[in-house]
């Protein structure tokens, strides 16, 4: 546990491999998100034909169906609808990350996303919060965008 | 389907708890032959044999493919069985299965169904059990890399429905107790042998904040079984046939975050509209039931299906669980098998285990758990990230 400052790897003998975090598998539909937030943008997939903003992204418009869409930048603002704190029982690769926050973020363009709140102390998180963007390349291919207080 | 036009006329059931020497084919041969045996049939009247997909199988003796290739209707000797399948809808996987078995029963290809669902976690290691439920509940592209497990799944909607509706965490953790008085009277339960307290619940680990230990639910091992048929054969051969009177449905998402229900205050007034249909096609209402069987998996899950019932004001379960009306000898009997947090977590079992103790509980073999007098109960199921809902009606008579 953390607060033992010994990794649960040391104290399992666990391979580098079980410690791999699991990373995103970008789509055909979804490669666009994660390219833009390599470069540390946040862009929503939008429907060209009715407006709707889907995340997650899906092969065509879950509203009408329809093909033709444009990936729109966000705000980068956000708001904290509700949150965990992961203390234990987590897989391995998260083990030594506890405790960490997960969320429910509110995108003032509609869709809400699951994410971690970074940043801020745990006694500090509160409801309607809000929150702006922050980027985690967490691999050579892979960022994963994260939230911190605004 | 008509009100009343199918049945259940007996059970089967394995304690649930750690049983790693019980492989999943030995709970499967033993829950068929006590459900048959139960009903009072002959085991070659049964015409189809319907199993529940189990989750983390082990490779080399593979449950679900033996299942799927027809091992169980040859292990029972059922000589009569014409179909087998399999099917599954995760934690809503009693629903499903009952659909297709009231499909098969239309079908005239036969008049007796037996479903089966067996389980066993206990022979994977924690981590294997810890990895399999991040991704059970969680998109495994846009959440699972975040660390989410399902733990944390539920403390956020628990979290956020606290939050919204003012429920405090002495009533969500009053669910758990209320849980643990139902499951010291079933001889099968997991957890059996001791009370619990609000305070000890509160005091025990934190897990996800703000769930401790005793609010997450517990994987188990175990398995159970029930034989459906048409009503005018249930009337010939069973004493108290169990009706199905009425039921309805509700698809949300598969990611918590497009969840229709944006609001986690209103998640429960969500589906009052289902389980309003389920009581009309019944032609009863809430004030009929005598038991109110919920399929939470979490407390404030439990709650919130609460929320839907037509008995408290919607966002006062917390309060109403508090009271003690929900427990043994209360006004509201909720959950009589103690569900997920008490009898034990079986995958796909949890709702199919709820709907064996609906049955027993209106034919009046439920032992020290019995409510007396139960004529009517609205049965409740839920898989995935909390993805969908159904509300059942069953009854030990047909209303008219
Ligand atoms: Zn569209």
């Amino acid at each position: 546990m953390s607060e033992q400052n010994v990794s649960i790897k040391d104290l399992l003998g666990l391979s580098d491999e079980e410690m791999l975090k699991p990373l995103p598998i970008p789509t055909k539909w979804s490669q666009p998100f994660w390219d833009a937030a390599k470069e540390h943008r946040l862009v929503l997939k939008k429907c060209s034909t009715c407006g709707n903003i889907d995340h997650p992204p899906y092969l065509y418009c879950t509203a009408c169906q329809a093909d033709e869409h444009e990936w729109i930048e966000a705000s980068g603002k956000g708001t904290l609808y509700a949150y965990a704190v992961n203390h234990f029982g987590v897989p391995f690769p998260f083990w030594d990350d506890m405790p960490y926050v997960l969320a429910m973020v509110d995108l003032p363009e509609g869709p809400r996303m699951i994410s971690n709140i970074v940043e801020c102390d745990i006694e500090k998180l509160a409801n309607g919060m809000e929150l702006e963007v922050v980027f985690d390349d967490v691999s050579g291919e892979i960022t994963l965008p994260k939230w911190k207080p605004a | 389907m008509d009100r009343g036009e199918f049945a259940i006329i007996g059970t089967g059931e394995v304690p649930c708890g750690n049983y790693p020497e019980r492989s999943e084919f030995e709970t499967a041969y033993t829950v068929a032959r006590a459900a048959i045996r139960d009903a009072g049939i002959d085991k070659d009247e049964i015409g189809a044999v319907v199993c529940a997909q189990h989750i983390m199988s082990n490779p080399n003796n593979d449950y679900n493919t033996e299942m799927v290739f027809g091992r169980l209707p040859e292990a029972i000797g059922a000589k009569g069985c014409r179909i087998t399948c399999m099917t599954s809808s995760g934690g809503a996987s009693s629903f499903s299965l009952r659909k297709t078995v009231e499909g098969i029963l239309h079908s005239g290809e036969t008049d007796t169904v037996l479903v089966v669902h067996a389980q066993r976690f206990s022979t994977f290691t924690p981590n294997e059990q810890a990895k399999y439920f991040s991704i059970a509940g969680s998109d495994v592209e846009w959440e699972v890399p975040y660390g989410m497990t399902y733990n944390a799944l539920a403390a956020m909607v628990t979290q956020g429905y606290m939050a919204y509706t003012g429920t405090t965490i002495e009533q969500v953790a009053s669910v758990c107790v209320a849980c643990r008085k139902w499951a010291m009277l079933q001889p099968n339960a997991m957890f059996n042998k001791k009370e619990i307290t609000v305070e000890k619940v509160l005091s025990s680990r934190m897990v996800a904040y703000p769930l401790t230990a005793f609010m997450c639910n517990v994987l188990a091992d175990g398995g159970s079984a029930f034989v459906m048929t048409t009503a005018e054969k249930a009337k010939k051969v069973c004493d108290r046939p169990v009706y199905i009177l009425g039921d309805a449905s509700s698809y949300s998402h598969r990611t918590i975050t497009r969840s229709k229900s944006r609001d986690l205050a209103k998640m429960g007034e969500s589906m009052a509209p289902v389980a309003r249909e389920a009581y009309e096609k019944a032609g009863l209402g809430p004030e009929d039931m005598d038991i109110y069987q919920v399929y939470g998996s979490y407390p404030a899950l439990q709650l919130i299906v609460m929320d839907a019932l037509g008995i408290c004001e919607p966002g006062r379960s917390g309060a109403l669980v508090e009271s003690g009306e929900t427990s043994p000898g209360g006004k509201y009997p909720v959950t009589t098998n103690g569900e997920a947090l008490s009898f034990g977590h079986t995958g796909t079992g949890v709702g199919i285990a709820l709907l064996v103790e609906s049955v027993r509980q209106l034919q009046g073999k439920a032992g020290k758990a019995q409510v007396e007098g139960a004529r009517f109960l609205v049965e409740n199921t839920g898989g995935g990230a909390f993805m969908d809902c159904h509300f059942t009606i069953l009854g030990n008579e047909i209303p008219h």
